[in-house]
């Protein structure tokens, strides 16, 4: 090839490259954009799975209300079962817990606080915990003397009580109300309180005013989300922790968001720095026996990490898989490599359903590669 | 005291048993005392939020949010949306708010109306 010829085509294709990645992608506007998959033998075997025979009775078995899945920007499969329908704003449990990382991220990327920054900066009545830090609560890692189990022991569960006896008409300060049990940023203790802390941060990050809206003006408003309720404590703070309410379909946008590295259309809404964060295991986490199975924390957001030697949680999941998780079986499955985000809504009130198991039986029904492979 | 073991073991072991309960009891007193409060609470507001947040229909939120400790009276004020729920001896009242906060449980209770449940 003459050399001014290869100079032309390298540049056409430097050029080619240069294009900002949106213009190949496919993003939500006012609604998604839907192109089922075809029925198959994988996606029936995913619907056995996923929507059994319901019984409101016995309240037995898996018990998905939604199921929706997006492959490359495009819902490809949606069912609803129970009551819950497309405009059904469902109750996140814990994955509230997510999307307030996820909003914190916005108020990060503006510069309104650091990871080492003491919690009682923005909220004064941490300052009988003046180590614990902002990184520390997003990791579950504050040290608190908290309790969080309330299915074995009500009478002492700490998240019972904040929700709704002595905690629930201001959940943060009852959070800080509790004693120190370790030292901050060593020990990853789940805790509902933790999440509930950098809420009422969050409102001396962004001023009184701000706060009230923040969550919709700072995230859903810029990813097109209509249906968000967010229930706060008396003391106006957002139940950071358990109370946000999104359709599936609005829910898949935050999980697009986070797919796309905290990108939204040409706009980086979050820094992937950030992201990168929520995806990074925590520090001084240790796996044991007893946690087998269990999912990584990150920065509020949960890992299918293999790390310290041990087997990682979800062994038919790819590594980088990560989500956001709540009672019941709620769950927003971020797989990046095979671009799927997965939504389930459920009422599962027994332990048979398994993460696990749905994400195996999903990639086989939707990730070509997998599909490809079982049908050979 | 010896004594008094030997000629009643019974009572003895007894006596420790309520002892232990009384310590056991003084050292969870906070926990206990707040107990009462949670069937009527979470009852309350989770049944306000099935309904008036989520949009679901009132049969199916009375049974979203049965527990093992059955509620003693009930009441949805649907003009107010304002759900008000009686368990373990304890009323409590959660109040849908407004689309974007939904239900939030209140201070004061509100009165169940005669007979309701």
């Amino acid at each position: 090839m003459p050399a001014p010829a290869f100079r032309r085509l390298s540049l056409a294709l430097g050029l080619l490259c240069s294009l900002p990645p949106a213009f190949a992608e496919t993003w939500p506007a006012a609604d998604w954009a839907v192109a089922p998959v075809p029925a198959s033998p994988a996606v029936a075997a995913l619907e056995a799975y996923a929507f059994p025979q319901r019984d409101d009775d016995s309240r037995k078995g898996v018990r998905t209300d939604a199921l929706l899945v997006i492959r490359d920007g495009q819902i490809i499969y949606e069912r609803y079962a129970g009551p819950t329908k497309a405009s059904t704003p469902h109750l996140a449990w814990s994955v509230s817990k997510s999307l307030m990382a996820t909003t914190l991220g916005v108020a990060y990327g503006k510069g309104l606080f650091r990871l080492d920054d003491p919690v009682a900066k923005f909220y004064p009545p941490m300052s009988q915990h003046a180590d614990i830090k902002i990184g520390h609560l997003l990791n579950w890692a504050s040290g608190l003397d908290w309790q969080e189990g309330y299915e074995y022991a009500p009478v002492k569960s700490s998240v019972v009580a904040m929700l709704y006896t002595r905690g629930r008409t201001d959940m943060a300060a009852f959070t800080a109300s509790f004693g120190q049990a370790a030292t901050p940023g060593t020990r990853f203790l789940y805790s509902s309180g933790d999440a509930n802390l950098l809420s009422a941060a969050l409102r001396g990050m962004v001023g009184t005013e701000a706060y009230k809206n923040y969550p919709w003006t700072a995230l859903f408003e810029p990813l097109g989300i209509t249906s968000a309720v967010w229930e706060t404590d008396a003391a106006g703070t957002f139940v950071g922790s358990s109370y946000a309410y999104l359709t599936a379909r609005d829910l898949a946008r935050v999980g697009l968001l986070m797919e796309r590295d905290g990108r939204w259309g040409e706009q980086q809404l979050v820094p992937k720095a950030w992201v990168d964060f929520n995806r990074t295991p925590f520090a001084n986490y240790q796996p044991s026996k007893e946690t087998e199975g269990d999912a990584i924390p990150g920065g509020q957001w949960w890992l299918n990490a293999p790390i310290a030697g041990a087997a990682k949680p979800w062994p038919d999941a790819p590594d980088e898989t990560f989500a956001a998780l709540g009672h019941w079986g709620q769950a927003l499955y971020v797989l990046p490599k095979e671009n799927l985000v997965i939504v389930r809504y459920a009422d599962d009130r027994d332990h048979s359903y398994s993460h696990d198991e749905l994400l195996k039986l999903a990639q086989a029904a939707f990730v070509p590669a997998v599909q490809n492979r079982e049908a050979k | 005291m010896s004594a008094f073991i030997k000629r009643r073991p019974f009572s003895t072991v007894l006596l420790i048993i309520v002892v232990a309960l009384a310590a056991l009891a003084w050292v969870n007193r906070v926990h206990l005392a707040a107990f009462p409060g949670i069937i009527g609470a979470l009852s309350a507001k989770e049944y306000c939020s099935c309904r008036y947040v989520m949009d679901n229909e009132a049969g199916y939120c009375k049974s979203y949010v049965k527990q093992i400790i059955p509620i003693s009276g009930f009441f949805d004020d649907e003009a107010n949306k304002r759900v008000t729920a009686r368990g373990l001896g304890s009323t409590q009242t959660a109040q849908w708010k407004s689309q974007r906060e939904g239900c939030q449980l209140l201070p004061q209770a509100a009165e169940l109306p005669a007979g309701s449940n």
